[in-house]
């Protein structure tokens, strides 16, 4: 009897609804671009920057209301900020702080299935109403003992629904960011299975304790404890961290000496898990981040953790000296393993791929090719942004038949585009340290 | 008189010796008894002391909804925080923990109504019982959600609130018998989801706030 019920995989219900949510954000965003076309007709300056902002909202909004690995999938794409338009980007970067918040009854029930108690026969006091949302579940504020706690709760049936949430995402991202269904799958693999890792808390608890003590002695750095006995599945327990997120910082009119302090420790604190650990946490969005009273950085969220295979680390990084060296052909190779060009691809299509991305490439490796780099300079971002808009919008690119970069180059692209982007909002200018060997 | 207590003991043992072993019975036969005698029988009781108690088995299956809403309001109304609770977290708490007594007879339930078809048009005989115990309980949240706020009185429809509930309750049923997800973990979505849509449905909206302005543009023109 109970094999019968578990051969039905998924139930449709919750599938149907969750399709039905993107159709009217579909209808929405056509509508959109109908209205768009109207203006355009009646007035010829009207420019796409009204649309693309009315789009953002709609998509944002379905995109909050599902939750779960669709949010994460907004946050990712708020992160690539170089590939969207701006509009998209502020709109999507909201993700990241608020979302709708799980009902209290229905955090007890998940403490009563894992735990067997009640919240309040736990801790002494327990918040009712949620302190924070994260990607996947949100945070409750709870003492005991005069010690002060951040439980995270997961919301249910998120693991399940991360693989049919992301068929959904797929026709809005195949717009969105202008890729062809090859490349788009390419990557999907490399999201899903780091999503469905970001689900399991008791790895995250694992590897939160394992890279916070191996990045102890990084200065300037705090680090909450987490408590494994008050933690399961669905609920991880940790020390709460006091302070402000970057955004409320900057609003108190740090010093350039402080901001400089916070955006060294976080540089050293990347460096230190890239180069020496190759394991990194790879979600570097503002809410992960605390600045304490005392201007130290407090780091948490180990949901997201890319293990850096050793020959894509020695590839990608040997291409970020500043004078490429190398002849042709040990280059040649290093574009192959990476990913960045085929056997498939014709001499023209060789050629064409090979310059851009070396121009990426450098692009993006400068602040490695100084001893400080000051990110502050707005007109270094504003290269970026460009050099991406350019390359996406360029023929050769759009109709390339395969995708392009390796797998794991979406993580670790993504973690330094968005440390690059804290350091742009912390103003920093920081001492770029470099491993030995790329010196 | 001395002895009504003790009487009254033996009587609900054999009632619910009668309700176990019913369902001990579907469990294993994965269907009714024949007939009552038998059934009376293997309970090693006379068929006419059975009458006593039940006078049919549709009579037992009610019995069974009619001890699974008992046991959730008894489990509620313990726990400390329920009395602070707003009215749509009773009715989160009351489904939540309503699934969790539904889970421990669920191969029962499973092999009673798995198969049965059209559930939604014509609701079962024995859930009549568990439907109007229910709908006192659901009006009693929508009473004091109105005197709250939460919900919003609205001519005639506001009547029909306590039906709303119930047929959310039925749907949480139904999509809890084909949850396949571990831990029932989509089900508890589907409560949350769907409780909150009620509420936001019966809550004051700029429905209200629309149909008051037309009314005074109507009156006023």
């Amino acid at each position: 009897m109970e094999s019968k019920v578990k051969e039905q995989q998924n139930i449709p219900t919750s599938k149907v609804q969750r399709a039905a949510k993107f159709l009217t954000t579909g209808a929405k965003v056509g509508g959109n671009y109908v209205k768009h076309y109207a203006k355009k007709v009646v007035n010829p300056s009207h420019t796409k920057e009204e649309l693309h902002n009315n789009n953002a909202t709609d998509i944002y909004n379905s995109l909050s209301e599902l939750k779960g690995s669709a949010l994460k999938v907004a946050q990712m794409m708020s992160m690539d900020k170089n590939i969207l338009p701006r509009a998209y980007q502020d709109k999507f970067t909201m993700a990241q702080y608020s979302a709708p918040p799980l009902s209290f009854p229905l955090v007890i029930k998940t403490f009563q299935k894992y735990f067997g108690k009640n919240p309040d026969q736990m801790f002494d006091t327990f918040t009712k109403s949620a302190i924070n949302a994260a990607s996947i579940g949100q945070v409750h504020q709870a003492t005991k003992d005069g010690k002060t706690y951040a439980v995270k709760i997961q919301y249910p049936g998120v693991a399940d629904s991360v693989s049919s949430d992301l068929k959904l995402v797929r026709p809005f991202a195949l717009r969105l960011l202008n890729m062809n269904v090859k490349e788009l799958d390419h990557y999907m693999d490399e999201v899903e299975e780091k999503l469905l890792e970001e689900t399991d808390y008791v790895l995250e608890v694992d590897r939160s304790r394992e890279i916070s003590e191996a990045c102890a002695h990084i200065k300037d750095l705090v680090f909450p404890k987490y408590y494994s006995d008050l933690s399961s599945e669905r609920i991880i327990t940790m020390d709460w961290l006091n302070g402000l997120h970057i955004k409320e910082w900057l609003e108190s009119n740090p010093t350039q000496e402080q901001k400089n302090r916070i955006g060294q420790a976080l540089w050293d604190f990347y460096h230190h898990q890239v180069h020496n650990l190759m394991q990194v946490h790879a979600d570097p969005h503002p809410g992960n981040f605390i600045i304490q009273p005392d201007g130290t950085l407090g780091i948490i969220d180990f949901g997201c953790v890319k293990v850096i295979p050793e020959d894509f680390y020695h590839g990608y990084f040997s291409l970020i000296k500043r004078d490429l060296l190398m002849n042709e052909e040990e280059l040649n190779e290093i574009f192959y393993n990476l990913e960045f060009i085929s056997e498939k691809d014709n001499d023209e299509e060789k050629l064409y791929f090979k310059s851009v991305f070396k121009e990426m490439i450098s692009l993006l490796g400068k602040p490695f090719h100084v001893d400080t780099f000051d990110f502050s300079d707005d007109t270094y971002f504003e290269k970026i942004f460009q050099l991406g808009d350019r390359i996406s919008n360029e023929k050769m690119f759009r109709k390339s038949r395969q995708a392009r970069g390796s797998r794991h180059g979406l993580y670790i692209n993504r973690t330094y585009f968005g440390v690059y982007n804290l350091l742009n909002q912390l103003q920093a200018t920081v001492v770029t340290t470099k491993p030995d060997w790329l010196k | 008189m001395e002895k009504a207590p003790a009487k009254k003991a033996v009587k609900t043992d054999l009632k619910s010796k009668i309700i176990s072993g019913y369902i001990e019975h579907v469990l294993e036969n994965g269907k009714e008894p024949v007939s009552v005698f038998k059934f009376a029988k293997d309970l090693k009781m006379k068929e006419e002391e059975f009458y006593n108690y039940f006078t049919s088995f549709e009579a037992i299956k009610s019995a069974v909804w009619a001890q699974l809403f008992e046991n959730t309001i008894v489990n509620i109304e313990s726990q400390e925080v329920f009395k602070e609770y707003s009215a749509r977290e009773k009715l989160l708490g009351f489904l939540f923990t309503w699934v969790e007594e539904l889970k421990k007879n669920r191969s029962y339930l499973l092999s009673i109504y798995k198969d049965q078809k059209s559930m939604d048009k014509f609701l079962p005989m024995e859930v009549k019982v568990f439907k109007s115990k229910f709908k006192d309980f659901a009006n009693e949240i929508i009473l004091e959600g109105k005197e709250t706020e939460e919900i919003a009185n609205r001519p005639v429809i506001s009547d029909r609130y306590d039906d709303a509930l119930w047929f959310q309750v039925w749907f949480v049923f139904q999509f809890w018998l084909k949850d396949a997800s571990p831990a029932f973990e989509k089900t508890d979505a589907a409560i949350e989801k769907s409780v909150n849509l009620a509420f936001d449905l019966m809550g004051k909206s700029a429905l209200d706030t629309f149909i008051d302005f037309a009314k005074f543009l109507y009156q006023n023109k």
